[in-house]
């Protein structure tokens, strides 16, 4: 409870680094940027669905279901989705701008205004 | 009624393979479709009713019917449109004779008369609307048929733009009395009219209806694109340009007359008729082209036709528009005519060609002596109706048309006269001019004579007018006749006979004057090109503005987007801002946050990629020790996980590149970062308004409950990924695949469109 | 409960899957290409007509019941949206077939063009939020593959910088889906039609709606937010920018009009304000955008983001015969768009360039093509009595209806300038002779160049002349979506088998 506000300051915080890094004019900067913000989202969700400590959600054994609270799984679930495709995306990106500076032989978005005549 | 659409349509279609037959002489039979139409209207006509209404449902769900009605205004419309068909399909034929663009030409013509009938026989507005736009259309592609000159192109589509923008303006205008009357047939507005003008928006809708009429029907100030559409051929100039689509917008006025007539809106179409005809006809003086004089005349026939309508002299208007699509059909053909036979365009450029072109020349004065209302032609009557209703709304509208009227009696004179007297000149040289055929000739020559049989037995000229009349809400028209004495109409008849002999002799003199360039320095065609000009370069400024290429500007100004949304969502809806209270007490989570967030800031102080790849590594560490912290082991495992594999990536994949540099200024990295930190502190305030908000029943409960029980597993996120959300799962996996596919493609290929060479 | 529900999305991922283990047969891969999209279009034509007859269909995925499993329903305007992908995604397999270069059907075209396929469908189908995320992002990597399979200097340029917004806007979808389901404790959207009326929020839904509003917007491509779409779409090979054109920004609109209409209705003033104030911009800029071109295919581009603002005003103004007016207008505009782009390739096969002011004489040398380009391109001109012209009459009764001048003047402004915008093509390209060092090819074109453009242009036509099945069809999806009860009945209860 008392440590919510500063995990809510800590992903503003993510998201103003990786704002930052996608409104630079590099290439690398920018896919950085974008790395930075797909872990700040899913640490967004795990926040907005309120932060449990030491129940993790597991089903004792011998027991049908835990007793009590525990952490709400289907936010860890939507988060573990995330994460995966996150990465998915995020590695063909890696790709795509590594291929971009072979091809392009730049690292300055700038540069590829022309490419829109 | 739709069996007469169906023939000049079949026609149409069939038109450019029947051109081709008879080694390209095919285009003479097409003359029957026009017939053959007539015909069908002349049997329709014959019956006893005042008005045949003809309705096949369309689009029911929209009220939109195939319903059409011939009255006595449609009938007269339609004739004129089928009758000057017949011999502008002929005259067409022969004067395209073997240019190899004439099996289209030829279509799109017929697909003209088609709109244009379809458009004065429609009762539905909105298949009206269909057909007026359908006359735009086809006037484009006839206007622009010499479409390897730019200046053909640019008339064209001029007056595709200036009636297009009208008939938006006309939609809307329809769409607004379609929807207050509850129905879109013209027959039953007609009953409706004093609620309809009672409507507090009816003004709006009357504008938008009048704009529609008055930018087809070439009123000023959009009257410009008329004169230009003489870039067309002949034949298009003689039928779209003055006898018939051009008359759509005076028509579709005179159609709604009963309607709003009363409408107090209405009268402003006295002012704006008059001032067209006499700003026409003085135009009209100053043009040596024969085209371009017989387009201001045009442009001061619809002139005055809007001025009767506004004044609602339904007589005077059927009339007039009668004697006109007579005399004019007649004169344009011979302009062609001369300009065919001749090479010449400019009247100061030909000169004595009575003996070349006997025939030409008769005509020509028939049809000018019509339109200058000379006795005994049916011109007389029609200036003689016109001038008697001018007179009873005041001196200023007589004065207009006894100016406007002999301003153009006079130029018709010189345009029917000038090019046969004096000594023989012309482009061509004179042993090699002769008289056109009787295909070129048979139209104008019916035409003119019809002008004169009209004259000398109005009743002929009854038998459609009167109908027409009465359909115009005129309780009970008089029989037309040639002589009514010597009272006020005659004698501002002859002053307007008088002031076209004083045109006659000024033409010549002033012309040099007159026709220098200097005048059309102003007005609405300068206006129009202006702002085209200028629609131009606001387009280049917009577009450069925001599509600037600069993928760094895209993600600001989507930023900003995102920040304005919200921002005003937060402080203008809803509860109060909630401000989240910091506590002082430090805690493992609070140090791994503060931890977290100090690597981050030096990930983007960093200009090294391989160490900013380490740090960003690091950071999902921090992450991962946060949700382990938070009771989210498999979260943690998997970030832990997937963090490696990105870092290696990353290293892998960027080891090779060059140092990232300080490309931006200081001042622009200020600006990012202001922007940057604003957009996480209102993600971080949404959050906290969410946080702050009461706790909900999650859906989650249920699937713990479950989770051992019906998914047989003990680890619940595991349970609900492969089994209860297992379609998230799959498509987890495509994602995977595709990215490995994608990736593939990508390195192992060399760079190439992409696109086959043909 | 309906398995059919499911095999518009499964068609095509079996499809691809065969597609990529007959990797090293290109012929099989053309074969499969054909006859995935075919199954698709199939199916989605059978959907169709079993959703207007029995109404929703339900199909909850591992027999779950929602709103705790994922459940994909169909409703009139989900069908006729898949119905719309399998006609794009038939015409464009027919057209890669002469057209793709065998370096990229090498390559993975084929099976990366079925998972796109597949992913639209899937955003069409589902009724879950969080699932919706995961189709999108499959559609999204499938686009960035294909877009960048090039690997030209502008197609990098394009890819990145539309990976680089798209990324930025499934970012902010996956924010906002983790807020809602932190206030609302579900993500289906039928559960949360009935929860969120209930949810004492003070207009934090509202809030979180905007963030949905912004992704969405994004995928849409509507002012401010279209910048990808011109960055791209004209960098692509031809079929690939055509099939694009037919669905990326639809998954965007539709999207906004589920979730606008189902879930966000708590403060329609201000969210569908914002949609107008959008939906006139976004017309207007974007007729402007494409006055500013000589390219005519970043020319259509622009008159594309300019008519997603007529299918946003649809929205926008919420009332049944907007929502039926931008309903039809989305299947108008997919068959028109498609085939303007198709066209625009055959056009560069003829004349051997996108510019307008290198190209010419199409009209004499070549009139049959004309006069099929001439459909679609008058069609999005509103020339009556094309599909374009039914759209535009809808759109401005709904604004006179709506009473909304001010729309209305900007659907005005919109219509002139695109008059403007493709009449200067088809001057220049058909009409203008052609340059003295480009002379029109003569060459025979493919035949399957022909079967796709003028079956479009059919379509086009088809739709022009009858309108009434497309209106009726139109004006019960806007009923379904103006009153969910039976959407969200059909998905909450769904008969377990």
């Amino acid at each position: 409870m008392s440590a919510d506000p500063w995990l809510v300051l800590l992903i503003g915080g993510l998201y103003s680094c990786a704002f930052y890094m996608m409104l630079r004019r590099s290439l690398t900067k920018t896919l950085f940027g974008l790395v930075l913000l797909s872990n700040a989202a899913n640490l967004l969700i795990f926040v907005a669905a309120g932060v449990t400590i030491g129940r993790p959600a597991l089903v004792p054994d011998g027991l049908q279901a835990p007793e009590g609270l525990v952490a709400d799984p289907l936010a860890q679930a939507f988060i573990l989705t995330a994460i995966v495709i996150g990465f998915g995306v995020l590695a063909f990106a890696v790709v795509l701008i590594r291929r971009a500076h072979e091809v392009l032989d730049v690292d300055d978005f700038d540069e590829l205004k022309d490419a829109e005549q | 009624m739709l069996l007469m659409l169906a023939v000049i349509i079949a026609g149409a279609v069939s038109a450019p393979w029947i051109s081709r037959l008879a080694g390209g002489r095919g285009a003479f039979a097409l003359v029957a479709v026009p017939v053959v139409a007539l015909l069908l209207l002349g049997r329709m006509a014959s019956g006893e009713a005042a008005e045949v209404l003809e309705a096949y449902t369309w689009v029911p769900g929209l009220d939109v019917a195939a319903a059409f009605r011939l009255d006595g205004l449609s009938l007269l419309m339609a004739s004129l449109v089928l009758g000057i068909g017949v011999f502008i399909v002929a005259y067409a034929a022969k004067y395209l004779e073997g240019d190899e663009r004439q099996p289209r030409f030829m279509a799109t013509l017929l697909l003209f008369m088609a709109a244009m009938l379809g458009l004065v026989l429609a009762d539905d507005v909105i298949l009206l609307f269909i057909f007026w736009e359908l006359t735009s259309l086809t006037s484009y592609l006839l206007i622009g048929f010499d479409h390897t000159q730019a200046k053909a192109r640019q008339a064209a589509l001029q007056g595709l733009v200036v009636t297009v923008a009208g008939g938006l303006c006309l939609l809307v205008g329809l769409i607004m009395f379609g929807e207050m009357a509850g129905s879109y047939r013209l027959s039953e507005w007609v009953l409706q009219g004093e609620m309809l003008i009672s409507q507090p928006t009816s003004g709006w809708a009357l504008l938008m209806v009048v704009l529609g009429c008055v930018t087809k029907s070439a009123q000023f100030p959009f009257h410009f694109w008329l004169p230009n559409a003489m870039a067309a051929p002949t034949p298009v100039s003689a039928y779209l340009h003055s006898a018939t689509m051009v008359k759509a917008g005076v028509f579709l006025l005179a159609r709604l007359y009963p309607t709003l007539g009363a409408h107090p809106g209405w009268q402003w179409l006295v002012p704006l008729g008059a001032f067209t005809a006499v700003f026409a006809a003085f135009m009209a003086f100053r043009s040596d082209e024969m085209k371009k004089v017989l387009a201001y005349t045009t442009v001061m026939a619809l002139g005055t036709l809007t001025l009767l309508i506004g004044m609602g002299e339904a007589q005077a208007a059927v009339g007039f528009l009668l004697a006109h699509a007579l005399y004019k059909g007649a004169l344009f053909m011979l302009a062609g005519v001369i300009t065919h036979e001749t090479g010449a365009k400019a009247l100061s450029g030909v000169g004595g060609m009575r003996r070349h072109l006997p025939w030409t020349w008769g005509a020509a004065l028939f049809a000018a002596a019509s339109a200058a209302g000379v006795m005994p032609w049916v011109g007389v009557i029609a200036k003689e109706l016109l001038l008697e209703s001018a007179l009873g709304h005041g001196v200023w509208v007589v004065v207009a048309a006894v100016v406007s009227a002999g301003i153009v009696g006079g130029m018709l004179f010189t345009v029917a006269l000038r090019p046969f007297i004096g000594a023989p000149r012309a482009p061509r040289a004179p042993e090699a001019i002769h008289e056109a055929g009787p295909w070129l000739l048979a139209g104008p020559v019916a035409l003119a004579g019809l002008g004169l049989l009209l004259g000398l037995v109005p009743g002929l000229a009854d038998q459609v007018l009167v109908p027409a009349a009465r359909a115009l809400g005129a309780v009970d028209p008089a029989a037309l006749a040639l002589w009514h004495g010597v009272n006020h109409a005659f004698v501002a008849s002859l002053g307007s006979l008088a002031i076209a002999a004083l045109v006659w002799w000024l033409w010549p003199r002033t012309l040099r004057w007159m026709g220098t360039a200097g005048w059309d320095r102003f007005g609405p065609e300068r206006a129009y090109d202006a702002s085209l000009g200028a629609l131009g370069a606001v387009a280049v400024g917009v577009t450069a503005k925001l599509q600037s290429g600069l993928l760094r500007r895209y993600v600001a100004i989507t930023l900003l987007s995102t920040i304005v949304l919200l921002l005003s969502t937060l402080l203008l809806r809803g509860d109060a801002v909630v401000w989240p209270q910091f506590s002082a007490t430090i805690s493992v989570p609070i140090v791994l946050a503060a931890g977290v967030l100090v690597l981050a800031v030096l990930a983007i102080r960093l200009v090294d990629a391989l160490s900013v790849a380490l740090i960003l590594g690091a950071v999902g560490f921090g992450v991962s020790l946060l949700y382990l912290w938070f009771s989210a082991p498999d979260l943690a495992i998997t970030q832990v996980m997937i963090e490696t594999l990105t870092t290696i990536l990353l290293v892998l994949i960027l080891f090779r590149l060059p140092r990232m540099r300080r490309l931006s200024s200081p001042s622009q990295r200020m600006a990012d970062m202001v922007l940057a930190i604003f957009g996480g502190g209102i993600v971080s305030l949404v959050l906290w308004q969410v946080m702050a908000a009461p706790s909900p029943v999650s859906i989650s409960e249920w699937l713990i409950a479950r989770s051992m029980p019906e998914g047989h597993g003990r680890n619940i996120v595991n349970v609900i990924l492969v089994d209860f959300r297992a379609l998230d799962t799959l498509g987890e996996i495509v994602v995977l695949a595709l990215a490995a596919m994608g990736g593939y493609a990508l390195l192992k290929s060399p760079p190439n469109t992409g696109e086959r060479e043909s | 409960m309906s398995l059919l529900v499911a095999l518009p999305f499964l068609i095509p991922m079996v499809a691809g899957s065969v597609s990529l283990l007959a990797w090293p047969s290109r012929r099989a891969q053309r074969a499969i290409a054909v006859v995935g999209t075919a199954g698709q279009l199939i199916a989605a034509v059978v959907l169709l007509v079993v959703v207007w007859n029995d109404g929703i269909q339900v199909l909850a995925a591992g027999a779950w019941p929602a709103p705790y499993g994922i459940t994909l329903a169909t409703d009139l305007l989900s069908a006729l949206m898949v119905l719309m992908t399998g006609i794009t995604g038939f015409a464009a397999a027919l057209y890669s077939l002469p057209t793709i270069s065998s370096r990229m059907e090498r390559n993975g075209y084929y099976p990366l063009m079925h998972m796109l396929l597949a992913g639209v469908a899937g955003v069409f189908l589902t009724t879950d939020l969080f699932n919706l995320y995961v189709w999108f992002e499959i559609l999204l990597l499938a686009s960035f593959a294909l877009l960048a399979m090039g690997q030209e200097r502008a197609q990098m340029a394009g890819a990145l910088k539309y990976v680089v917004l798209n990324l930025f806007s499934s970012a902010m979808f996956l924010s906002a889906l983790g807020l809602l389901y932190g206030l609302a404790g579900t993500l289906n959207m039928a559960d949360l039609a009935v929860k969120l009326p209930a949810l004492d929020d003070g207009g934090r839904v509202t809030l979180v709606s905007m963030l949905f509003m912004l992704a969405f917007s994004i995928k849409a491509a509507s002012f401010p937010l279209f910048f990808w779409l011109p960055a791209s779409y004209h960098t692509a090979p031809v079929a690939v920018s055509a099939l694009f054109a037919g669905l990326l920004t639809k998954v965007g609109v539709y999207s906004l009009y589920r979730t606008f209409t189902l879930v966000f209705t708590e403060d329609v003033p201000w969210t569908h304000g914002w949609l107008q104030v959008s939906a006139g911009f976004t017309m207007v800029v974007g007729a402007l955008g494409a006055l500013a071109q000589t390219d005519i295919r970043r020319t259509f581009a622009f008159l594309h983001v300019s008519q997603i603002g007529y299918m946003l005003m649809g929205l926008a103004l919420f009332t049944p015969i907007a929502l039926a007016a931008g309903v039809f207008y989305f299947a108008h505009h997919i068959i028109m768009k498609s085939n303007l782009f198709f066209l625009s390739g055959v056009i560069y096969r003829l004349g051997g360039s996108y510019r307008r002011d290198e190209l010419g004489g199409l009209w004499t040398a070549r009139p049959w093509l004309s006069l099929v380009f001439l459909v679609p391109a008058l069609s999005l001109c509103g020339i009556p009595p094309l599909s374009g012209f039914w759209g535009k009459l809808l759109i401005v009764r709904a604004g006179v209806d709506a009473g909304s001048g001010w729309l209305l003047a900007a659907v005005l402004v919109t219509s002139v300038l695109t008059l403007l915008a493709v009449m200067r093509i088809w001057a220049d390209v058909f009409w203008k002779a052609a340059p003295q060092d480009r002379p029109v090819r003569r060459a025979p074109l493919p035949v399957m160049l022909w079967v796709v453009t003028v079956g479009l242009a059919a379509g086009t036509l088809w739709i022009g002349f009858t309108v009434e099945p497309l209106w009726a069809l139109a004006e019960r999806a806007s009923a379904q979506l103006l009153d969910p009860s039976a959407y969200i009945e059909a998905v909450l209860s769904p008969e377990l088998p």
